[in-house]
C-alpha cells in the first residue's frame, strides 16, 4: 500500500515536472512570437511615417523641379505601393522602391544649388533619412526578434512543442538587393 | 604566501589568455570611466573634455538626462548611422524608462557628425532640428577644423534644449549661431546702456549750461558706442575693450568734463567645478530608434 502511494507520488511528480517543462517552453514561444509582432508594428510605423513626408516633400518642390515630372513620378508611384502594400514581402518590395525612387531624385535635385540650401527642403529631407534610418533600425531589430524565434523552435526538443502548438517558423524582413545602394554622386 | 603565489599565478594565467582571445570583438569603441565624454580621436582639449563631463554629470544628477559625446577616428567601415544607433544602445545613454539620451558623435577620418537622439527626446528634438542645429552651432566650426570648439558650440545648443526640457535648474550658457550674429552677453549690455545713460545725462547737462567740450565729448563717445557695435559683432571681448579704451581716449582729448560715473560691469561668471563622488559613470539603459541626423563636413 505504502509502496504504491510513493509509486503514484514520484509518477504525479515527473508528469508535473514534465507539463512544467512544456508550459515553460510553450510561454518562452510566445513571448518570442509576440516580439516579433511589436518589432513589425515598429516597422510600420515608420513606414507609414515616411510615406506621409512623401507628399509634403513634392509639394515643396513641385514649382521649383516642374521638369523632373518623371523622377518626382517614380517617388510619387513608390508611395502609392507602399501605401497599398498589404503583407510583409509587399511591404518589402515596395519600401525598396520607394528607397531607389528617393534616391534617383536626390541625384536630380543636386542640380538645383537654391533647393539644396534652403533650410525647409534641408529639414525635409533630414526628417526622411531620419525615418529611413529608423526603418533600418526596426528592421533589424525586427529580424534580430525573427532570427532568436526561429533559432528557438528550431531547437530539439522545442521543436516538438512548436509543432504540437502550429508555432511556424516567421518570416524575414529584406530588403531587395541594391536598394539601399545610394547613387553615385559627386558632391563637388 | 604560497596561497598569494597561487592566486597571482592564476590571475596571470587569466590575463594571458585575455590577451589571446580577445573576448570583445565588437567594432564599435567601449565608454570610457569618465563615459560623458569619450575623445578617441584626442581632438577635444582638456577644458572643453572637463566642461561636457561637469555639466553632463550635474544634468543627469538632476534630471537623469545623459548627453554623451564621442570622438572616434574612423567607424570600422560602418556607416555613421548603425555605428551611432549600435554605440547607443551599447552605452545605454538615458534612463531606461524615459529615454532622454543624447549623443553627440564625431567621426575624423570620414569627416562625419551625428546626432543621435533617444525615444524620449524625439519630441523636442526632431530630426530637422537636430540637422538644422548641427549646421548653425557645429558644422562651422568642423569645416574650419576647430572641432574642440565646434564640439563645445554644438554641445551648449543641445544642452540648453535637453536642459529646459528636463526642468534643470543649473547655469546653461548660450551657444554661438554661426550664421547669425552673435548674441551679446548679458555684462556687454549693462556695459552699453550705462555708457548710453551717461552720454544722454552729460549731453543734457551740456546743453543746458552751453559746455562745448562736454558736447563734444558726447558726440565723440556716441561714435565709440556706434562703432563699439559694429565690433562686438565679429569679437564681444574686442569690442569691450575698444570701448573703454575709445572712452578714455576721448577724456584724454577733452579733458574730464565733469565728474562722471559709470555702472559699468565686467567679468565673466565663471562655472563650478563639480566633484564628483569618485563612483563610476555608466549609462541608464536608455535606448535609441536611430532617430537623428547627420552631416558631412
Amino acid at each position: 500500500m505504502k509502496k504504491g502511494l510513493i509509486g503514484i507520488g514520484v509518477f504525479a511528480a515527473i508528469v508535473i515536472l514534465v507539463v512544467a517543462f512544456f508550459f515553460g517552453k510553450y510561454n518562452t514561444m510566445v513571448s518570442l512570437n509576440e516580439k516579433i509582432d511589436s518589432k513589425y508594428s515598429d516597422i510600420d510605423t515608420y513606414l507609414q511615417r515616411r510615406a506621409d513626408l512623401i507628399p509634403n516633400l513634392v509639394n515643396s518642390v513641385k514649382g521649383i523641379m516642374s521638369h523632373e515630372q518623371e523622377a518626382i513620378n517614380k517617388v510619387t508611384e513608390a508611395r502609392t505601393k507602399l501605401v497599398n502594400a498589404k503583407d510583409l514581402t509587399e511591404k518589402a518590395s515596395a519600401d525598396s522602391e520607394l528607397t531607389k525612387a528617393l534616391n534617383n531624385f536626390l541625384v536630380v535635385v543636386e542640380n538645383y544649388p537654391d533647393l539644396k540650401a534652403n533650410t525647409n527642403f534641408i529639414t525635409l529631407m533630414d526628417e526622411l533619412s531620419g525615418s529611413e534610418n529608423r526603418i533600418a533600425t526596426s528592421r533589424k531589430d525586427y529580424n534580430d526578434a525573427v532570427n532568436e524565434y526561429n533559432a528557438y523552435i528550431k531547437k530539439i526538443p522545442n521543436s516538438i512543442i512548436a509543432n504540437m502548438f502550429n508555432f511556424k517558423e516567421r518570416e524575414y524582413f529584406k530588403a531587395t538587393e541594391n536598394a539601399n545602394e545610394v547613387p553615385q554622386v559627386s558632391f563637388e | 604566501m604560497k596561497f598569494h603565489k597561487l592566486a597571482l599565478n592564476k590571475i596571470f594565467t587569466l590575463l594571458f589568455l585575455l590577451v589571446l582571445f580577445p573576448v570583445n570583438v565588437s567594432a564599435i569603441v567601449e565608454p570610457t570611466d569618465k563615459f560623458y565624454v569619450n575623445d578617441y580621436a584626442d581632438i577635444l582639449t582638456d577644458e572643453v573634455e572637463s566642461y561636457i563631463f561637469d555639466n553632463s554629470v550635474k544634468l543627469y544628477n538632476e534630471t537623469s538626462a545623459q548627453i554623451v559625446v564621442v570622438t572616434v577616428k574612423d567607424l570600422e567601415g560602418k556607416d555613421i548611422e548603425s555605428y551611432a544607433t549600435e554605440l547607443f544602445r551599447h552605452f545605454g545613454i538615458g534612463d531606461k524608462e524615459k529615454n532622454n539620451g543624447l549623443l553627440l558623435l564625431l567621426a575624423l577620418d570620414e569627416r562625419k557628425s551625428r546626432v543621435e537622439v533617444g525615444y524620449g527626446l524625439e519630441g523636442i528634438l526632431p530630426d530637422g532640428k537636430t540637422g538644422r542645429m548641427q549646421d548653425e552651432y557645429m558644422i562651422p566650426y568642423y569645416k574650419d577644423n576647430n572641432f574642440s570648439e565646434g564640439m563645445l558650440n554644438g554641445y551648449k545648443a543641445f544642452f540648453e534644449v535637453v536642459a529646459s526640457e528636463e526642468g534643470y535648474t543649473g547655469e546653461i550658457s548660450k551657444a554661438n549661431k554661426a550664421d547669425g550674429e552673435i548674441e551679446l552677453p548679458e555684462y556687454v549690455l549693462t556695459l552699453l546702456g550705462s555708457k548710453l545713460l551717461a552720454t544722454v545725462v552729460l549731453l543734457a547737462i551740456g546743453f543746458s549750461s552751453k559746455k562745448t567740450r562736454v558736447i563734444a565729448f558726447c558726440i565723440l563717445e556716441s561714435i565709440t558706442i556706434a562703432l563699439f557695435f559694429i565690433v562686438a559683432k565679429y569679437d564681444v571681448g574686442a569690442a569691450v575693450s575698444f570701448a573703454f579704451i575709445g572712452t578714455i581716449f576721448n577724456l584724454a582729448i577733452l579733458g574730464d568734463p565733469s565728474s562722471r560715473s559709470y555702472g559699468g560691469r565686467g567679468g565673466y561668471s565663471s562655472g563650478h567645478s563639480y566633484h564628483s563622488s569618485g563612483s563610476s559613470f555608466h549609462g541608464g539603459g536608455g535606448s535609441s530608434g536611430g532617430g537623428g541626423s547627420s552631416r558631412s563636413f
